[in-house]
């Protein structure tokens, strides 16, 4: 279209700006309308996540209940409502049951750790020393079970907000859970066995297939992340967490410990990247450390 | 400044906030007593310290009654319809927040408590900005069924260390009723979105607990043109 002159001009004929700017109108409308379509579906997931976390604020429904075992039901609900969750949302969560004086993971029923004082500032004994953290990082789950679990919750919700999501939004968060057995009649819980490649897939299950490519694709890239070697055990593995966490029983007097041995050995009793010193000869190589989930904390 | 070397600094920030919060009520047309707002810095500390000098804002809750003249205000005119209308407005019940961190849990319970006590609104004062989910029920509280009819509404204590509206720069402002608006709009020929706006989250709109569809009239003071009043639509 050439630009309109701004000065009069008598031979412009009547209806030709009609016919030119009826399209225009209509293109505009139409960008309206969706524009006015993503706020209006914006507007309803932010309340979904509100309600979603007012809800589990008050979540497990049983006082008693085991977060390593969560009940089919409660766990189901969870793994609904976390589909809208962007990793900030569920940050909110967190600090909401926190605030309400609770574990940080939805599926416990535990009061949130306290710290050994007000002071904002705690040092605490590691493996890599004596560490400064923050008295909020020390108070955010009951257990660094609690974070794990919650945390492998979080590495597989969408950055990209649910009403922004074109390729439909995914329904397949998994949990760490002990009692697979209980839920995967009842959950979409992903079998090993049912990753393997399938001929003539239908197009839906190729969907599905690159679902979960991407996602642990996602998975790895966050394993690298943490500095696990490929090839290695994830730490993320939902496999090694079938072990028992064997509690420091002093059944002896201390003896120096051992020279190095070859770690990777024991990375199946890795916990958080930590192997309880139980079961570990003392190393030097530790290269992540049992708080790299606290980057993950809100604010 | 003898006198205020005996009390905490905490305190004399309180007391200003309380002054504030007193002062607003009043503005707003709610029963006060001038004393009330005038309260010294040692009759606040007498009724508020706690035994380590800090202030206890767990006892410094109030509510307050709306004057005649604010039933008036919140009153539409009477129409065939709605012969006998009620004022949209009532009892306050105004709660100073000791958390660290005020969530979702507080601001419900709060909500809770001024549907038990039959209180018509609220304003809850906190230490520190509360949570973003918090914050996102408080934008729908209007139309939620479990808060109270008037809302409720969330001051920041350092937003009422000082009383803006009484710095000399900003202007009177005093809210039309639904009747004076309607003469206004007439009197002008206008529809109400003609005028032009001012939100509610500014901060005077908010010192006056102005909401959407309210007209406020400002008078400025100049020195060509005497005083001179101006109207705006909150949005
Ligand atoms: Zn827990």
């Amino acid at each position: 279209m050439t630009p309109k002159s701004i000065l009069k001009n008598s031979t412009v004929s009547t209806n030709e700006p009609s016919a030119t700017s009826k399209p225009y109108t209509q293109r505009h409308r139409d960008v309206a309308l969706q524009h006015a379509s993503i706020i209006e579906e914006q507007k309803r997931v932010e309340k979904e996540v509100l309600d979603a976390i007012m809800t589990l604020m008050d979540f497990p429904t049983s006082p008693t209940a085991d977060p390593m075992r969560p009940s089919p039901s409660d766990a189901l609900f969870f793994q609904g409502l976390m589909v809208n969750f962007q990793p900030s949302d569920y940050d909110s969560l967190i600090e909401e049951r926190n605030i309400a004086d609770r574990c940080g993971y939805a599926l416990c029923p535990r009061p949130k750790k306290k710290a050994p004082s007000k002071a904002r500032k705690h040092f605490i004994e590691t493996d890599k020393g004596v560490e400064i953290v923050d008295r909020r990082t020390l108070e955010v789950w009951c257990s660094d079970d609690c974070a794990r679990r919650a945390l492998y919750v979080k590495v597989q919700l969408s950055e990209e907000p649910a009403w922004m999501r074109r390729g439909g939004v995914n329904d397949k968060i998994e949990l760490l859970v002990e009692n697979a057995e209980d839920h995967h009649k009842a959950l979409p819980l992903r079998l090993k066995q049912e990753a393997a490649p399938k001929p003539a897939k239908s197009e839906e299950e190729e969907d599905v297939a690159s679902a979960w490519a991407a996602r642990d694709d996602a998975l790895a890239d966050l394993a690298l992340e943490r500095g696990e070697k490929p090839g290695r055990l994830s730490k993320a593995n939902k496999d090694l967490l079938r072990t028992h966490i064997q509690e420091r029983v002093q059944t002896a007097p201390s003896v120096p410990p051992e020279p190095p041995t070859q770690l990777s050995g024991q990375s199946h009793m890795a916990i958080e990247g930590h192997i309880p010193r139980a079961d570990r000869p003392k190393d030097e190589d530790e290269e992540d450390d049992g708080t790299d989930w606290d980057k993950h904390l809100p604010g | 400044m003898d006198e205020r070397s005996n009390v905490s600094p905490n305190m004399i920030k309180m007391w200003r906030v309380y002054r504030t919060v007193k002062e607003m009520c009043m503005d707003r047309g709610y029963e006060m007593l001038k004393e009330d707002t005038d309260i010294s810095l040692d009759e606040f500390a007498a009724r508020f310290a706690k035994e380590d000098g800090e202030p206890d804002r767990g006892r410094m809750h109030f509510s307050c009654q709306p004057t005649e003249a604010m039933l008036v205000k919140y009153t539409d005119s009477p129409t065939p319809k709605n012969p006998n209308p009620v004022p949209q407005i009532g009892t306050i019940w105004i709660e100073f927040n000791s958390d660290d961190a005020v969530g979702l849990k507080q601001l419900r319970d709060y909500m809770q408590h001024l549907v038990n006590g039959s209180f018509y609104s609220g304003i809850m004062v906190v230490q520190k900005p509360m949570t973003g989910m918090a914050l996102r029920l408080l934008r729908g509280s209007a139309s939620i069924e479990e808060g109270p009819k008037g809302g409720v509404e969330v001051f920041v204590e350092q937003d009422l260390l000082v009383n803006i509206t009484k710095h000399e720069l900003v202007p009177k402002h005093v809210l039309l009723s639904k009747e004076e608006k309607a003469q206004l709009l007439q009197r002008y020929r206008l529809k109400e979105t003609q005028l032009p706006r001012i939100q509610v989250t500014d901060p005077v709109a908010k010192y006056l607990g102005l909401r959407r569809g309210q007209v406020v009239k400002i008078i400025r003071k100049s020195e060509t043109a005497g005083r001179y009043a101006s109207y705006r639509w909150a949005i």
